[in-house]
C-alpha cells in the first residue's frame, strides 16, 4: 500500500529546468528523507507536492497521487480541503510558522475547522501527545510564551490531530539545539509509527537521515542520485556523490585534524545543467559518456537506485 | 604559562526586558595557549558567541578581564585596541554579510594592511594575490565582487582577509556553520591545513560537537552562561564528566544508521531556561537526568577531575 | 537583458525632455524671455508677426511664454538640483554620524529632525525668505537647510541595521577609523534608500520652488519661474488662460514623472529584488 505517489515530476522557473522527473513513494508508517545540499530541489519538491510553489515555479510534468486522488488535476478548492486533512506539513522555523496573535490551543483546534471550546479535550490530549508538560496552562499560551523546541511540538500537534496520511517536514529539526533535536526526531518516529502516517522528511543533515529515515533518497541538482533503504544506502553508497558526501562529514569516530574528503568545485547552477549527468564535472569516476548521456536510476544490489553509469563498488 | 588569550571571570549582562538583565556570560575563566585550538561548544543562547566577541573586543564586558597577547582590552582605548586586534581576527558565521557588497574582495583583503600603513601599491597587490592564492583562490580573483562567488568560496576570502595581518589568534564563530556539507569539508580542511602552516591558536566556536571534535585540542562545553566542562579532546569525548556534556555528545546523531540506532540514548528532557532567569543552584540541574537535591542549592564550582575542570557535584 | 516597459520609457522621455530643455533653453527659446512689447500684450498660442513667433502666446507684458516657460524650467531644475544636494550632504552627515556614534549625538540629532518636521515648512521658508530677503541663493539655502531631516532619518535606520553587519565588524577588526568605515563601508551601502528619497524631495523642491515664486518669495522678477508666471497670469485666467495653462500642465507632468521614477528607482534597490 502507498500513501504518497511521486511519478517524474519536473519544475522549472521559466524555461530553467530546476527538478527533472522525480519519483518516489512513501507507505503509511514509513519515513522517507529527501536528502541533498542547498539548490538540490529538496524543499520545491515539498512544496510542489503540497500545490504551494512560489509563483515563479511551474510544474512541467509528472503526476502526484495522494492514496486514490492525484493531486495535479484538483481544483483549488479541493486541494485546500485535502491539506491539513490528508497531508499536513511542517516546516524550519517553527515560530515564525505559527501565528503570533493567536493561542496555541485555537491554532491546533483550527486543523480539525471546529472551534476551541467544542474540541478542547481532543487538543488537549494531542498536546499531551506531542509532549508538552503542562497542557492545560500552554493550550492558552501564545506562541512568543513557548520555546522553539516548544513551538515545534505544537506544529507538530496542528499537523497531526486530524490524522493526515502524509505529513511533509521540512527542515524540522534545523533551527533547533541538539538535545531539541534528538526530542522532536524521537517524537516525530513516534508518532508516524503510532499513527501510521507516511512521512517525507526534507534535510540537509546526514545524521538525522541516519536517526529516523526508513528509505533516503538523495538528491543532486534537481535529480534523484540514489535512493534506497537507509542502512544499506549508508553502508555502501553506490552513487558516487553518496559516497563522498557522507566522506566529507566529520563523525565523532574519525581521527581529529585528519583531512576530510571533499567534493571539488560547487553545486552547478540550473542555468549550467548539461546534457550529461549533473555530478559529472565534480566526479572522479566521471568519463566522456557522464558528460554527453544522462543516466537514468538502475536497480543495484538491496533494493536500491542508482542513477550513475559507473557505480561505486559495481 | 604563557597565554595568548586569557580571559578571568567574565560577565556580560544585557537590558532584559522585564527589568532582570539577560545574563548572558556568567563568571567564565578560560585560556588559549600559542597555536593551541580551544573549542567552545553549547547550544543557543548559552553565551559562546558573547565570549567570541569579548575576545576580539567587539563587545564590552560588564566585569571580567580579556587578556590578549598580554593586553588588557577590557576598557582599552580605541588605539590601543587598533593595536591589539593586529594580533586577533575573527571569522563570522554568515559568508554573505561578511563581506561589503560594494567592494571588491581584493580591497576588503587587503584593507587591514592598508590602513596600518603595512602595505601600499604594487607591495599591497602582490600580498593580496598571495594571501587568495593561501586560501585557495586565484590572484586574478580580486577584482571582483563578493556576489560573485559561491558561499564556500567567501567564506575563503573572509579567512584570507582574517589572515592578512597573520595574527596570534584567530576567533572563529560558527565559521562552517553556514555552509552545506561537502563545503563545509573544504573549508574545515583549509583551517586545519592553514593552522598546521602559521600556528595560529584558534578559538573555535560551535554547536557541532563532531566539527569541534575534528579540529580543536582542547573543548570548552558551556551551558546558560557558564562552563560545564572543559577537557581535552580525547579526555572529553572518551569519558565526558559533566552530565550535560554527555547528553550533548550522545544527541548528535551518528551519520551511521547501524551506529546511530544501536545507540541506547534518552534525549534530555526539557526545555533549556532563559538566561534571564537561569534557575539557582547548578543551572543544568532542571534538565539533569542524575541531579540530587543539593543540585538546586548550591551552585558547583569548576574543579579539576582527572585531565578535566568540571562543574558538577557528582562527578 | 532587463528590458524596459514602454511606462518606463514615457518617464524617461519626460524627465530626459525637462533636463534638456532647462539645459538648452538658450538654443530652443527663439526669443528673448525679458524683452518686453506692450503691443503685443496677451496673444493667444500661434501669434505670428512680422519678425517673431509665439508658439505659446504672450504674457501680460508681451513677453514670449514659451521663453520664459523654457527658462523657467532651468530656474526649476537648478534650485531643485542645488536644494537637494545642500539637504542632502546635511542630512546624510547628520544620520550616518547619529547611526554610528550613538549616544548624545543620536539624541542630539533625532531631537533636531523632530523639531524640524514639526514646523510647517512653507512657514518656515516665508518666515527666512522675510529676514534674508527673497532670491536664488537664499532660495537654495532655505530649502536646502529645511528639507534635511527627512535624509536623517533614512540615513540613520539604515546606518543601524548595516553597522550591525560582519562586514563591518571585520572593518573595525582590520583597524579602520569611523570616517573610513562610514564612508567605504556604510554609505554605499544605504545609498539605494537615500536615492528613492532624494528623488521624492527632488519632485517637492520643484514644487516649493513654484509656490514660494507664486507667493513672490522666491524667484524674483524678470526672471521667469513656472510660479511667477502662474502668479502674474492669475488676474488674467478668463482672457489669458494659456498664462496659468501651460506652466501648471508642465509642472504637474515634471513632478509626476520625478515620482514615477522615485517608485520604479525604489522597486530597483529594494533589497528583496537584489542580489545582495
Amino acid at each position: 500500500m502507498i500513501a504518497l505517489s511521486v511519478r517524474d515530476l519536473s519544475l522549472a522557473i521559466g524555461r530553467t529546468n530546476i527538478v527533472d522527473a522525480i519519483s518516489f513513494d512513501v507507505a503509511p508508517g514509513e519515513v522517507l528523507a529527501l536528502v541533498g545540499e542547498s539548490g538540490c530541489g529538496k524543499s520545491v519538491t515539498a512544496q510542489a507536492i503540497m500545490r504551494l510553489l512560489p509563483a515563479a515555479i511551474r510544474q512541467t510534468g509528472g503526476e502526484i497521487t495522494l492514496g486514490a486522488t492525484s493531486l495535479s488535476n484538483l481544483p483549488a478548492r479541493a486541494m485546500r480541503d485535502l491539506r491539513g486533512r490528508q497531508i499536513a506539513m511542517i516546516f524550519q522555523e517553527p515560530q515564525s510558522a505559527l501565528d503570533p496573535l493567536a493561542t496555541v490551543g485555537n491554532q491546533i483546534a483550527e486543523a480539525l475547522r471546529q472551534p476551541l471550546a467544542k474540541v478542547r479535550a481532543e487538543v488537549r490530549q494531542m498536546l499531551v501527545e506531542v509532549g508538552i508538560s503542562d497542557p492545560d496552562r500552554r493550550i492558552d499560551q501564545h506562541p512568543f510564551e513557548l520555546s522553539g523546541g516548544m513551538c515545534q511540538r505544537v506544529m507538530i500537534a496542528i499537523a497531526l490531530i486530524a490524522r493526515p496520511a502524509v505529513l511533509i517536514a521540512d527542515e524540522p529539526t534545523t533551527a533547533l539545539d541538539v538535545t531539541i533535536q534528538a526530542q522532536i526526531l524521537a517524537l516525530l518516529r513516534r508518532l508516524a509509527a503510532e499513527r501510521q502516517t507516511a512521512v517525507v522528511l526534507i534535510t540537509h543533515d546526514m545524521g538525522v537521515v541516519a536517526d529516523i529515515a526508513d528509505r533516503v533518497a538523495v538528491m543532486y541538482a534537481g535529480r534523484v542520485a540514489e535512493t534506497g533503504p537507509t542502512a544499506a544506502v549508508f553502508a555502501t553508497p553506490a552513487h558516487p556523490y553518496t559516497a563522498l558526501l557522507l566522506a566529507s562529514i566529520p563523525r565523532l569516530s574519525d581521527v581529529p585534524k585528519s583531512a576530510l574528503a571533499v567534493i571539488d568545485g560547487q553545486v552547478p547552477q540550473p542555468a549550467d545543467y548539461g546534457a550529461g549527468c549533473r555530478f559529472a564535472g565534480r566526479c572522479p569516476r566521471a568519463d566522456r559518456r557522464c558528460v554527453a548521456e544522462t543516466p537514468a536510476l538502475r536497480p543495484v544490489a538491496d533494493g536500491r537506485l542508482v542513477a550513475c553509469f559507473h557505480p561505486v563498488g559495481g | 604559562m604563557e597565554t595568548i588569550l586569557e580571559i578571568t571571570d567574565l560577565c556580560v549582562h544585557f537590558p532584559g526586558r522585564g527589568g532582570a538583565p539577560v545574563r548572558a556570560v556568567d563568571g567564565v575563566s578560560l585560556h588559549i595557549a600559542p597555536g593551541e585550538t580551544l573549542g567552545l561548544v553549547g547550544e543557543s543562547g548559552c553565551g559562546k558567541s558573547t565570549i567570541a566577541n569579548a575576545a576580539v573586543g567587539l563587545l564590552a564586558p560588564t566585569s571580567g578581564r580579556v587578556v590578549v597577547a598580554g593586553t588588557d582590552i577590557v576598557g582599552a582605548s580605541p588605539r590601543l585596541l587598533r593595536e591589539v586586534r593586529a594580533q586577533v581576527q575573527m571569522v563570522f558565521q554568515d559568508p554573505i554579510t561578511s563581506l561589503n557588497p560594494r567592494m571588491t574582495i581584493g580591497t576588503a583583503i587587503g584593507e587591514s594592511l592598508l590602513v596600518r600603513g603595512r602595505a601600499a601599491g604594487a607591495a599591497l597587490r602582490a600580498r593580496v594575490g598571495e594571501l587568495l592564492q593561501e586560501v585557495g583562490l586565484r590572484p586574478d580573483h580580486a577584482d571582483r565582487y563578493p556576489h560573485q562567488f559561491s558561499g564556500g568560496q567567501r567564506q575563503r576570502v573572509v579567512i584570507a582577509r582574517a589572515l592578512a595581518l597573520r595574527p596570534a589568534l584567530l576567533v572563529c564563530d560558527e565559521a562552517v556553520s553556514a555552509l552545506d556539507v561537502s563545503v563545509r569539508a573544504q573549508i574545515l580542511n583549509l583551517l586545519v591545513a592553514l593552522q598546521a602552516r602559521y600556528g595560529m591558536a584558534m578559538l573555535f566556536v560551535s554547536h557541532d560537537l563532531a566539527v569541534v571534535r575534528h579540529v580543536c585540542d582542547r573543548v570548552a562545553v558551556m551551558y546558560l552562561g557558564q562552563l560545564a566542562e572543559i577537557a581535552p579532546r580525547d579526555a572529553l569525548f572518551a569519558s565526558p564528566r559533566h552530565p550535560y556534556t554527555r547528553a550533548l555528545i550522545a544527541a548528535v546523531p551518528d551519520p551511521d544508521p547501524a551506529v546511530q540506532r544501536a545507540r541506547v540514548s534518552v534525549p534530555l528532557v526539557g526545555e533549556i531556561p532563559s538566561p534571564a532567569n537561569p534557575p539557582p543552584g547548578c543551572r543544568f540541574h532542571t534538565r539533569c537526568p542524575v541531579a540530587v537535591a543539593r543540585c538546586a542549592v548550591d551552585v558547583p564550582a569548576l574543579r579539576s577531575v582527572g585531565a578535566a575542570m568540571v562543574a558538577c557535584h557528582l562527578a | 537583458m532587463r528590458r524596459i516597459s514602454l511606462g518606463t520609457a514615457l518617464i524617461f522621455a519626460g524627465l530626459l525632455a525637462f533636463i534638456v530643455a532647462a539645459i538648452g533653453a538658450d538654443v530652443f527659446a527663439s526669443n528673448d524671455p525679458l524683452r518686453q512689447s506692450l503691443l503685443l500684450r496677451l496673444r493667444p498660442p500661434g501669434t505670428a508677426t512680422a519678425t517673431a513667433y509665439f508658439p505659446l502666446g504672450t504674457d501680460d507684458l508681451g513677453r514670449d511664454l514659451l521663453a520664459r516657460i523654457l527658462y523657467g524650467a532651468r530656474a526649476s531644475l537648478m534650485v531643485a538640483a542645488l536644494s537637494v544636494s545642500v539637504s542632502l550632504l546635511v542630512g546624510v552627515t547628520l544620520g550616518l554620524m547619529a547611526g554610528w556614534f550613538g549616544g548624545w549625538v543620536s539624541i542630539v540629532a533625532m531631537r533636531a529632525v523632530d523639531t524640524m518636521l514639526s514646523i510647517p515648512a512653507i512657514l518656515l521658508a516665508v518666515l527666512t525668505v522675510a529676514v534674508l530677503g527673497p532670491g536664488f541663493f537664499n532660495l537654495v539655502l532655505v530649502l536646502g537647510l529645511t528639507r534635511w531631516p527627512r535624509y536623517t532619518r533614512v540615513a540613520y535606520a539604515q546606518t543601524l541595521q548595516v553597522a550591525a553587519l560582519p562586514y563591518v565588524r571585520a572593518a573595525e577588526m582590520a583597524g579602520c577609523g569611523p570616517g573610513r568605515i562610514l564612508l567605504r563601508h556604510v554609505l554605499p551601502n544605504i545609498a539605494g534608500p537615500l536615492m528613492v528619497v532624494a528623488t521624492s524631495e527632488f519632485g517637492l523642491m520643484i514644487l516649493f520652488e513654484a509656490s514660494l515664486s507664486f507667493l513672490g518669495l522666491g524667484i524674483q522678477p524678470p526672471y521667469p519661474s513656472w510660479g511667477s508666471i502662474m502668479s502674474a497670469g492669475r488676474q488674467y485666467v478668463v482672457r489669458a488662460w494659456w498664462l496659468t495653462a501651460f506652466p501648471g500642465a508642465c509642472l504637474f507632468g515634471v513632478v509626476l514623472c520625478v515620482n514615477l521614477f522615485g517608485d520604479w528607482l525604489r522597486d530597483r534597490v529594494d533589497p528583496r529584488s537584489q542580489g545582495r
